[in-house]
């Protein structure tokens, strides 16, 4: 049953190629039926977003398999097929095994440790069976690339730390404050950078949320949105005073918040910590004041490195996932095998217990006096004999299941015992 | 026997500190659980010894200093393990075993000198046994206070390093120092009124020199001012961290004292 993931992604094709091959819902369903009916493909799972359009399948002839797929996708969205052909790749059995986990895990990701493309997956396999495009092989894959996904995201940081400037900032201040409930946030300027990293902090369970601006009317929306308190321009020192984490975003050409302030605030509120968010550029808050204590000032370059280095980690952390996908895939490809050739197995020896009923019922038909223990060593003798001869072609199958090789040992015995066409 | 197990502690000790150290800066889940089993395996080691020693003399094994410092290092990691395992700060251990191995290693090479003719009191075990709970709260002080240092550092440079996601919380780690103050002081307080009061029934003064005396109250001085500060005069932050290192060093400075130098405590 070979396997195999045939795609395009944001690694080799351009955005504009990729929008016009993604398919909706209903195109996916489409064109499941017709590759699935067709008999084309045994199974198949196709995966559409924005970044990558594959298809997973299972197929006799995988190559010919992946032509019909994309030739269909091709038609259906008006794509020509040279340009798709151009920059498609294929993944056979364990590469293909490999890519579904890595893409599950979000390592083939444009971000690496997004969160979206596991749900992105998930709805993509739910779409396949309902199409009953679904079999035992993607099955398995498919549920096994989403406990490695789950594995990936717990054993491993790549998804963990922040990578946009508004997330790293909130993770500041969770360094800083252990926990932001109750943490009383300013802003100062009313910026649309500065509303979402106040929106990321109310998330958390900051409360209450005061803003400051030199437009009353525009402070007053804005605290409206957040569900906090507009606070006159003049009242800026008292806010500061009050609050445990002032986010600043003014469009002012020099600081709205200098150190001989803030030393003064500094003063009135002992060593309670202060933490700066400032976003704006040019800067709102001196660079001094962090020099004084219990005082932390992060401005957007100083965001921006860390977010840097939050990536840098979560590339560090990627290597590990695929050390996790690598064993993985191992696992998969012994649980596959096995998928492959249970059914076979299963017909043996029912092809095998028929022919032994038969010849005991035969048997015990010449003995009308035979006594019960007769009867029963007559089973057990016929038993023992099948058993006996099921031990080898079993146990060859299960080896050359584990080592990979067991397509032709399949047909072999197919052949061998008469069992018909396999499926 | 005593000596066997109590080496084979030291060694496995050893081994968790050279392991927690190497998880701080590698980050394998490996690494820690491998840091976690030595420890263990150290503390059942170390726990099998104390037993052994105590059935050897007797009586509780606190009587003779180093005895008593092995049994810190035994609440210690008993109390590391605790805390890491409800905390889920797995970084702690690279903060305490190192101070663990060290108050081993001293143990083990000071010279087993018998106490004081003078114990048999049932108040100088009482006496021992405060001191010893406070010295160990002291010890999760200390290691609180360099965390602390460690992770303001990097976010007041603005510089998050490797230890930055792994160290909670400057206010976690704040109100650490400041809990396992609290437990100690009175602790140490206590211990140290039962050993003045002790030492003037059996010598006739509390105040006849004895270095390890001399030095427990430094220790207690800088620690009560500490605490002074904190409750009243609403110190936080680096302020509090850097006087639980120095009260810390007192600390270590007053145990050495009761190892190499002459006085009531040994040698």
């Amino acid at each position: 049953m070979p396997l195999f993931a045939a795609g395009i992604s944001h690694k080799n094709a351009p955005l504009a190629l990729r929008e016009q091959l993604a398919a909706d819902e209903g195109k996916v369903r489409e064109i499941l039926r017709d590759l699935v009916g067709g008999g084309v493909l045994r199974e198949a799972v196709i995966l559409s977003t924005c970044n990558r359009v594959e298809v997973y399948g299972v197929a006799d002839v995988p190559g010919e398999a992946r032509a019909v797929a994309f030739r269909h996708l091709c038609r259906q969205r008006g794509v020509e097929v040279t340009a798709v052909e151009e920059v498609l790749y294929t993944h056979a059995e364990d590469d293909a095994i490999r890519h579904a986990f890595r893409v599950a895990s979000s390592l083939d990701s444009m971000m690496i440790g997004e969160p979206q493309i596991l749900g992105q997956v998930k709805d993509a396999f739910a779409l396949a069976q309902g199409c009953e495009a679904v079999g035992p092989a993607l099955h398995t894959l498919f549920t096994q690339a989403f406990a490695v996904a789950k594995r990936v995201r717990t054993e491993t940081e790549i998804a963990r730390h922040a990578v946009s400037v508004s997330f790293a900032a909130v993770e500041l201040a969770k360094k800083i404050f252990a926990r932001l409930a109750g943490r009383a946030v300013l802003l100062v300027g009313a910026g649309k950078m500065s509303e979402l990293a106040a929106k990321h902090l109310v998330e958390q369970g900051a409360f209450p949320i005061y803003v400051v601006n030199r437009t009353w009317a525009r402070a007053q929306e804005m605290a409206r949105a957040l569900s906090g308190t507009a606070v006159p321009f003049e009242e800026l020192e008292t806010a500061l005073a009050a609050v445990d984490i002032v986010i600043t975003s003014t469009g002012a050409p020099a600081a709205v918040v200098t150190r001989d302030v803030v030393a003064r605030v500094v003063r009135s509120r002992g060593t309670r910590p202060l933490f700066f968010i400032d976003i704006a550029v040019p800067r709102d808050v001196e660079p001094g004041v962090d020099a004084l204590p219990a005082v932390y000032r992060y401005d957007i370059d100083d965001l921006k490195s860390v977010v840097d280095a939050n990536i840098r980690e979560r590339l560090r952390e990627a290597q590990r996932a695929e050390a996790l996908v690598e064993r993985e895939v191992a696992k998969l490809r012994a649980r596959l095998g096995d998928v492959e050739i249970i059914p076979t197995i299963v017909s043996l020896r029912e092809r095998l217990e028929e022919i032994r009923a038969g010849e005991v019922r035969k048997a015990l038909a010449r003995l009308p006096a035979a006594s019960p223990e007769t009867r029963a060593a007559i089973e057990a003798l016929s038993a023992g004999i099948v058993n006996k001869i099921l031990h080898a072609p079993i146990t060859k199958l299960r080896e050359s299941s584990r080592a990979g090789a067991h397509r032709s040992w399949l047909a072999v015995v197919h052949e061998l015992f008469g069992l018909g066409r396999r499926s | 026997m005593h000596p066997y197990l109590q080496n084979i502690a030291i060694i496995a000790y050893v081994c968790a500190m050279g392991l927690a150290l190497a998880h701080l800066v590698q980050r394998q889940a490996y690494v820690h659980r491998l840091a976690v089993l030595a420890t263990l395996v150290g503390w059942i080691a170390h726990t099998l010894a104390l037993v052994v020693l105590a059935i050897e003399i007797g009586g509780p094994p606190l009587g003779t200093l180093p005895n008593a410092v092995s049994v810190v290092v035994w609440v210690v990691v008993l109390l590391e393990m605790l805390v890491e395992r409800q905390s889920g700060v797995t970084v702690l251990g690279a903060f305490v075993l190192p101070v663990v191995v060290v108050l081993s290693l001293k143990s083990s090479v000071a010279r087993p000198v018998t106490l004081a003719p003078a114990l048999g009191n049932a108040w100088i075990w009482i006496h021992i046994a405060l001191a010893l709970v406070g010295i160990a709260a002291f010890v999760l002080n200390f290691a609180g206070a360099i965390m602390y240092l460690l992770q303001e550092r990097q976010i007041r440079h603005k510089r998050p390093g490797r230890f930055y996601h792994r160290l909670p919380p400057l206010e976690t780690l704040d109100r650490w120092t400041y809990r396992t103050l609290a437990l100690g002081f009175p602790f140490l307080t206590t211990g140290l009124i039962l050993g003045a009061v002790w030492a003037r029934t059996a010598w006739g003064s509390v105040f006849a020199f004895d270095p390890l005396a001399f030095f427990s109250l430094v220790a207690w001085l800088i620690y009560a001012g500490t605490l002074a500060g904190r409750a009243a005069g609403g110190w936080h932050g680096r302020r509090a961290a850097y006087f639980a290192i120095v009260g810390f060093a007192a600390l270590v400075v007053t145990l050495g004292a009761g190892f190499f130098l002459p006085g009531r405590h040994g040698a």
